[in-house]
């Protein structure tokens, strides 16, 4: 899910920058330092939207830099456990298949695929049902369900399940080609 | 660690600081990105530059999955959807997800029965044809 929240954050400014465009040039370095990151807490930092407040400025012994505390609006997309979300499939193999939710990947393995879709290799692979009326490969939305999250240093990775009520593909390329 | 171990959405279980932020809806996020991409192509001549991958996967994902395009409509669903006593967190999936039957509803935001602000099926399929009637005359 998207979040618009208010985050904050320590900048340290060279003292070359300190004039009037002191204000542009902590945003545009705040922009450069936040966007695109990923934390376990706040998920993906996708677009900061607006800057809040900028405290007083502290100037470090020793070194000359100032650290301002800024405080920021930005949006976040951040995965939870047992959230319901669309999803693009990626990737189809074996084990299973990988989508992708804006940032972040989810991986669905076999297992949590319905029993009555089986895996059919090729140069497209995918998994259809017997009688051929659902297929996933690459390129479906599918509706799944987060059922576990491993946060990484700079990524949020997780797992989801198809196996459920109301769950599964939701557009099928190939059906309309 | 046991923080993330209670994290359950379906029960509204996100976190303090996640239940009380503004929850956006895909197509809201759709007309923000849009917006700031815009302002991004104006500033440099070379937008890609900037663009982390971050943005830019957001970005064509929530155009992907977005079920109202126009503002007005996007405006008009949070509206609707506000006067039911949702949750943010909840007013967002049904939003996003726009599910067709009270049974669908319900299985993609069970908290919707459990916390009781909703107790009535007939008042959540209202919630489910005001929806719909937007899509209709977008």
């Amino acid at each position: 899910m998207f979040f618009h929240i208010v985050l904050e954050r320590n900048m340290q400014l060279h003292p070359r920058h300190f004039g009037p465009h002191l204000r542009d040039k902590l945003v545009s370095k705040l922009m450069k330092d936040v966007e695109g990151t990923c934390s376990g807490r706040h998920g993906f930092v996708v677009a900061i939207t607006g800057v809040e407040e900028i405290g007083k400025g502290l100037i470090r012994e020793g070194t000359g830099f100032v650290t301002f505390p800024v405080k920021y609006q930005c949006v976040v997309f951040r995965p939870f456990k047992g959230e319901i979300l669309e999803a693009v499939v990626t990737m189809v193999n074996k084990m299973g298949f990988f989508a992708e939710a804006g940032p972040v990947q989810i991986f669905v393995s076999n297992h949590l695929i319905p029993d009555d879709m089986e895996f059919q290799s090729g140069d497209m692979p995918n998994y259809t049902t017997s009688d051929g009326s659902v297929k996933i490969q690459k390129d479906s939305e599918v509706r799944l369900k987060i059922i576990g999250t491993r946060v990484d240093a700079t990524e949020i990775f997780c797992i989801g399940t198809i196996k459920d009520d109301f769950l599964g593909v939701i557009n099928d390329p190939g059906a309309a080609s | 660690m046991s923080g993330e171990e209670e994290e359950n959405a379906a029960e509204l279980k996100i976190g303090e600081e996640f239940l009380k932020a503004k929850c956006l809806m895909n197509c809201e996020v759709a007309i923000i990105l849009d917006h700031k991409y815009e302002q991004l192509q104006q500033m440099s001549d070379d937008p890609t530059n900037q663009i982390s991958q971050v943005f830019e996967k957001s970005l064509q994902y929530v155009k992907r999955f977005s079920r109202y395009k126009n503002p007005d409509a996007v405006r008009q669903v949070r509206e609707v959807l506000s006067r039911y006593k949702l949750a943010e967190f909840e007013l967002c999936v049904l939003g996003n997800l726009c599910p067709e039957t009270v049974e669908e509803a319900i299985a993609m935001v069970p908290s919707i029965k459990n916390k009781g602000r909703i107790q009535e099926d007939d008042q959540i399929e209202k919630l489910l044809n005001d929806l719909s009637l937007i899509k209709k005359f977008e």
